[in-house]
């Protein structure tokens, strides 16, 4: 490679030539139906389902709208291609789409200097009161949101309820975080299995936890709190849970994303699991053989009426400044159709299978069905009883660098090697305070 | 006589039809080098050399940029992931020298003698890897690599315990090792095979008829005598291994490995560069780098004799 940094220039300038969408383009691109004028908006996402969900809501405009009809092209590419060209984009200042996914990691390296989107505050205050509030905030920076997330990622726990059924255990009984680790050996003394997974190479297991317990990466004065007490407790139970009681262990593959987890999870091998609401889609896709034996609770409590619940994950859609000004009216309406309106959020459970966050469609009839899947109940609604126990999550300008401390180190050093949690989430605060130092 | 001479020249190039511009040599030459020398200079000299002008500032954040100096080079000097990803792609680029040149030398002269049947189809064996798309690549190692692939069946074949290779920090650099053998061994043996052929086959006889056997003939004839192709595959490996990128992308994602044994320094430029966007500093990484590659390479030039004179 000679200089390896020809890497950055070669793609900036590969970008800045346009046109050529890396050899993955869905080629979905859509065809108005409406009255109005063809607006042709450029999106681009890493998800395929993403499109879909996205060209649905275009044709349902379009029926609606006499103003505007959306033409969207839309294009998938691969996750880190795609963020990587949007933001050689953004700083060449050509080649962007008109409206993007950005994922939650990536999202605040879009906020720092010059904002290159959008602020969408007037369509998110359109909804405002109907929304779950803690879900704009992680795609805002000064008081002003950039982004509209597809789903609000409530934590919740997954349970195995034949595997607790077989160690005696009542999934209602679970309370607090005492009664999980109790339930937690009575499962490993009673049956095969383990009572929870824990990443090593991935963040979810640590920072929902931290979450959880009032933590996190960023408090809402855009403080960074790694090192927080709240974050060394969280960090400890799930230390002690792997080390003291011995009742969790290294998930098979170092992450609940990979195949040697589903492989395990349908093996009957983890009674429970940790993870955000559209984690269900895995269960779907992925692991067959729990069907009908998950049940979704809340997650204990680490103190009688403290959160029960956190988001997780995200992906926020956004507005990019390199829209013509002709074009961004249209998009502005689309994309409040698209993610805030009733019916769309809707869609967002029926289409995608995601939790909306919007309140009031919890009482729509879509959302009140059982769920023959996660034992017949009403999974949804058992949701929504969590939203007045949900911590916020916040990030702040180095939540990417945050991230990578977390699922790079911290998580292997305390799960894995058995680190002390204050020490080594210090020494992470450390490695991310360092950079701007 | 002389005068006979050129009034003959005179004569010759007045009958000669004169060339249309285009059609001159050197213009030829320089119209089919230009799609070349334009990309090039695009691509390699203006990128580079922007890059290095890059590293000298702090760019953070879309349309925001200062000149810091030297500060980018001073900061990389108390990077400790910087020293752990050098280390780390240190280890990897020795232990794919110590098995990318050995392995695939005494395959080469394998398969150059007689005791192979039919070598060209192995020596296209052992080429596909080179050919095979990094989709497949990834496919086929995370089968073979997981807790239950087909490595750890393999080692429990001879009793030994399943490993974590994808899950294990320690683990994380031989995992990359053994990948980067299957990619690259059949490169490597096209490349001996060029060397070992051009060796005159009289000097295997003279040493036959000396008495030689085939592990001296080896050792005595065929080792030295491929000291230039074993210098440039030492020199392109070395290349190769401080350009560490794609196996620990195959194995890990962007994510560094397990407790980030298997970050490498391209990586860590990669992830300052697109997740913190960190541009300046990742040119900064990107130049030192650079250096210390032809550094590397000049010093193993020197050990193989190559400066010096005949």
């Amino acid at each position: 490679m000679g200089l390896s940094s020809v890497l950055i220039l070669g793609l900036a300038f590969a970008t800045a030539c346009g046109g050529d969408d890396g050899g993955n383009p869905s080629g979905d691109s859509g065809q108005g139906g409406g009255e109005g004028q063809d607006i042709e908006l450029e999106f681009w996402t890493f998800v395929d389902a993403h499109t879909d969900f996205m060209q649905a809501r275009a044709d349902e405009f379009n029926a609606q709208n006499d103003e505007y009809n959306i033409v969207l092209d839309a294009s998938v590419a691969d996750f880190e291609e795609m963020h990587d060209r949007l933001l050689v984009a953004m700083q060449t200042g050509a080649g962007a789409p008109d409206i993007v996914d950005i994922e939650i990691q990536r999202f605040a390296t879009f906020l720092r200097g010059e904002v290159p989107l959008h602020p969408l505050t007037d369509i998110v205050d359109n909804h405002r009161d109907q929304l779950v509030e803690e879900r704009t905030a992680p795609y805002r920076a000064d008081g002003v949101e950039y982004g509209i997330d597809y789903h609000l990622g409530t934590w919740v726990m997954y349970y195995n309820n034949e595997i607790l059924e077989e160690a005696g255990v009542d999934v209602d009984d679970i309370v607090s975080w005492d009664d999980y680790i109790e339930a937690g050996k009575q499962v490993v003394a009673n049956t095969d299995a383990w009572m929870a997974p824990v990443e090593t190479t991935d963040r979810f297991s640590v920072i929902g936890l931290m979450l959880q317990n009032g933590g996190g990466t960023y408090d809402e004065n855009n403080e960074l709190i790694l090192d927080s007490q709240e974050n060394i407790d969280a960090l400890q139970l799930i230390a002690d849970m792997v080390h003291e009681h011995e009742i969790a262990t290294v998930s098979a593959g170092g992450q609940v994303h990979d195949e040697a987890f589903y492989q395990a999870m349908n093996a009957g091998e983890y009674a429970s699991v940790w993870m955000p609401q559209w984690f269900v889609t895995r269960f779907w896709d992925f692991m067959p053989e729990t069907e009908g034996h998950i049940l979704i609770r809340p997650l204990p409590e680490f103190e009688p009426g403290g959160f029960i619940s956190t988001m997780g994950g995200g992906t926020g859609t956004a507005i990019t400044k390199q829209i013509d000004d002709d074009k961004l009216d249209a998009a502005k309406q689309f994309l409040e159709f698209a993610k805030l309106s009733y019916d769309a959020q809707v869609a967002l459970w029926t289409e995608l299978g995601f939790d909306p966050f919007r309140n009031d469609v919890y009482e729509d009839e879509a959302l009140l069905e059982a769920d023959p899947w996660f034992g017949g109940e009403q999974v949804m609604t058992n949701l929504e009883g969590m939203f007045d126990r949900l911590a916020p999550e916040y990030t702040g300008p180095r939540y990417p660098e945050a991230i990578l401390q977390l699922r790079d180190v911290v998580a292997y050093d305390v799960i894995e090697q058995g680190a002390d949690p204050g020490e080594a989430l210090r020494k992470a605060a450390e490695e991310v305070r360092s950079i701007d130092d | 006589m002389e005068t006979s001479t050129l009034s003959r020249e005179e004569r010759r190039s007045r009958s000669r039809p004169k060339r249309p511009f285009l059609h001159r040599p050197p213009v030829v030459a320089a119209i089919f080098l230009l799609p070349f020398l334009v990309l090039f200079g695009i691509f390699r000299v203006w990128a580079v050399g922007y890059a290095v002008v890059l590293s000298f500032q702090d760019i953070e954040g879309v349309g925001v940029s200062d000149w810091t100096g030297f500060d980018n080079y001073r900061r990389l000097l108390s990077d400790s992931t910087f020293f752990l990803a050098l280390r780390n792609t240190a280890l990897y680029t020795l232990g794919t020298l110590l098995i990318l040149i050995p392995l695939p030398f005494v395959l080469a002269a394998v398969l150059r003698s007689k005791l192979v049947a039919r070598p060209v189809m192995f020596r296209s064996v052992f080429f596909l890897p080179v050919l095979t798309s990094l989709v497949v690549v990834g496919v086929i190692f995370s089968l073979l690599l997981t807790t239950h692939g087909l490595l750890n069946s393999f080692l429990g074949l001879f009793g030994l315990p399943q490993q974590g290779w994808l899950e294990t920090r320690h683990l994380a650099i031989p995992a990359m090792i053994i990948m980067a053998t299957w990619r690259w061994t059949g490169i490597n043996i096209i490349y001996f095979t060029t060397g070992l052929s051009n060796i005159p086959n009289e000097l295997y006889e003279s040493a036959s008829v000396d008495g030689a056997g085939a592990l001296r003939k080896f050792w005595y004839l065929s080792v030295p005598l491929s000291k230039p192709i074993i210098l440039f595959v030492t020199i392109l490996t070395i290349f190769g291994g401080f350009q560490l990128f794609v196996e620990p992308l195959i194995l890990w994602g962007t994510g560094g490995g397990p407790g980030q044994g298997g970050l490498s320094v391209v990586m860590h430029l990669y992830r300052t560069a697109f997740t913190s966007f960190q541009l300046g500093y990742a040119s900064a990484i990107g130049v030192v780098l650079a250096l210390m590659i032809i550094v590397l390479s000049l010093v193993v030039l020197k050990l193989f004799g190559f400066f010096k004179k005949d």
